[in-house]
C-alpha cells in the first residue's frame, strides 16, 4: 500500500521542505510512520484519508526537530529521490509551483495540498479536523494569497 | 497562475509520478529498519549526560545536607537541589509529550495545535532555564565550596568581588542572545495558534 501511494509521500515531502536532504529524511520518516501506525488504521475510515492524516501529521511533528541534531539517515536506495526531469518548461513550472506553496503558512500548506490532490471540501475537513465551511473559507483566502504572490 | 491552473499542473505531475515508481518492497523494509534503529538511538547523549550529572549533583548535596550548617548555606543548597531536579524533569517531560502525538488518530488541526503549544511551552522552559541559571550559578558555588572543601565561600569577600560582576556580564550577554533567539520562535507559535482559531 505504501508503494501504491509513494507519489503522495514524495509530494508532501517537497511541499514542507525545500532542501533535498530534509525532503529525503521526511520521506523516510513518513514511510516508517505509516508502517508503525498501521495498527491504528480503522477499516471504517478510508485508507487514503488515514494515510494523508499520518503523512501530514508526520510532516508537522518533523518540523519540531532541530535539524542540526537529527542524525542523517543513510538514504540508500533513495539516491534518485528526484523524479526524472520533465521538459524544461514543465520542470520550471513545477519548481515554481512548489515554491509558491512553500510561501504559504504551515496550516495552508496541508489544505492546499489536499485541494490540489482533488479532494472535496468534506474530505479535506475530515482529514484536517476543520469544519467544511472553514475549509472553503481557507481555500478562498489561499487563492487570494497566491494571486497577490503572483502580482508581486 | 490561477489556482485551477495550478491544479492542472499538479495533476500532470501526479500522473508522471505514478509512472515513475521509485520504491521497491526491499527499500520500504530497509527504510523502516533504518528508522527503527534511529529511534532507539535517538535519546541524545548531551541530554542524557546532562540529566545524570544533575541528578548526581542533587543526590550528593542531599546526602551531605547536614554539612550545610548555616541558614544561608541551606537556602543555597535547597535552590541548587531544586534546580538540578526540576529542570531535567521539565526537559524530559517535554520530550515525552512530543512522543505522545497519535499520528494515526489526530487530525491535522489537532497536531498543529499540539505543535504550537509545545513550541510555546518549550520556549518558556528554555527562557526560564537560562534566567534561573543565573540564580543557580550564585547558589551552587557556596554549596560546592562547603561540601567539597569545607569552606564557607560566602564569607570570602574577595571571591565575590570578581565572581558576581563576571556572572552578571556573562548572563546579561547570554540573556540578550536568548531573548533574540527565542522571541521569533514564540511569535511563530502564537501566530500559528491565532491562525487555527479562525
Amino acid at each position: 500500500m505504501i508503494r501504491e501511494h509513494e507519489g503522495i509521500i514524495y509530494k508532501i515531502s517537497r511541499v514542507y521542505f525545500d532542501q533535498e536532504e530534509d525532503q529525503k529524511d521526511l520521506y523516510q520518516e513518513i514511510v516508517y510512520q505509516l508502517w508503525r501506525s498501521f495498527e491504528s488504521f480503522d477499516d471504517r475510515s478510508k485508507w487514503s484519508t488515514w494515510m494523508y492524516r499520518v503523512a501530514l501529521n508526520t510532516a508537522i511533528s518533523f518540523l519540531k526537530k532541530d535539524k542540526s541534531k537529527v542524525k542523517k539517515v543513510s538514504s540508500e536506495g533513495l539516491d534518485n529521490f528526484r523524479m526524472e526531469p520533465f521538459d524544461p518548461v514543465m520542470e520550471e513550472r513545477i519548481e515554481w509551483l512548489y515554491k509558491s506553496i512553500q510561501e504559504l503558512s504551515v496550516v495552508e500548506k496541508g489544505i492546499i495540498l489536499l485541494y490540489l490532490e482533488g479532494k472535496r471540501h468534506e474530505e479535506i475537513a475530515s482529514i484536517t479536523g476543520f469544519s467544511t465551511s472553514n475549509v472553503g473559507t481557507r481555500i478562498s483566502r489561499i487563492k487570494e494569497k497566491l494571486k497577490r504572490q503572483i502580482s508581486n | 497562475m490561477e489556482l485551477e491552473e495550478m491544479k492542472g499542473l499538479w495533476e500532470n505531475m501526479s500522473e508522471e509520478l505514478e509512472r515513475q515508481k521509485l520504491l521497491t518492497d526491499k527499500m520500504v523494509v530497509q527504510m523502516t529498519r533504518q528508522k527503527y534503529r534511529d529511534k532507539l538511538s535517538q535519546i541524545s547523549l548531551p541530554e542524557t549526560v546532562g540529566t545524570v550529572v544533575c541528578f548526581a549533583m542533587a543526590a550528593y548535596a542531599l546526602f551531605n545536607f547536614e554539612k550545610l550548617d548555616t541558614w544561608y548555606l541551606m537556602l543555597c543548597g535547597i535552590i541548587s537541589v531544586a534546580f538540578c531536579i526540576v529542570l531535567p524533569i521539565l526537559s524530559l517531560r517535554s520530550i515525552d509529550r512530543m512522543k505522545q502525538i497519535n499520528l494515526g488518530k489526530n487530525s491535522y488541526r489537532e497536531t498543529l495545535i499540539q505543535y504550537a503549544k509545545e513550541k510555546d511551552r518549550f520556549v518558556k522552559v528554555q527562557k526560564a532555564g537560562y534566567y534561573l541559571g543565573f540564580v543557580f550559578s550564585l547558589a551552587v558555588l557556596p554549596v560546592a565550596g562547603k561540601l567539597m572543601r569545607g569552606k564557607d565561600l560566602l564569607l570570602d569577600a574577595k571571591l565575590w568581588i570578581w565572581y558576581i560582576p563576571l556572572a552578571l556580564i556573562f548572563h546579561f550577554l547570554f540573556s540578550k542572545w536568548v531573548w533574540k533567539h527565542y522571541s521569533s520562535a514564540a511569535k511563530g507559535a502564537r501566530n500559528l495558534l491565532d491562525e487555527l482559531k479562525d
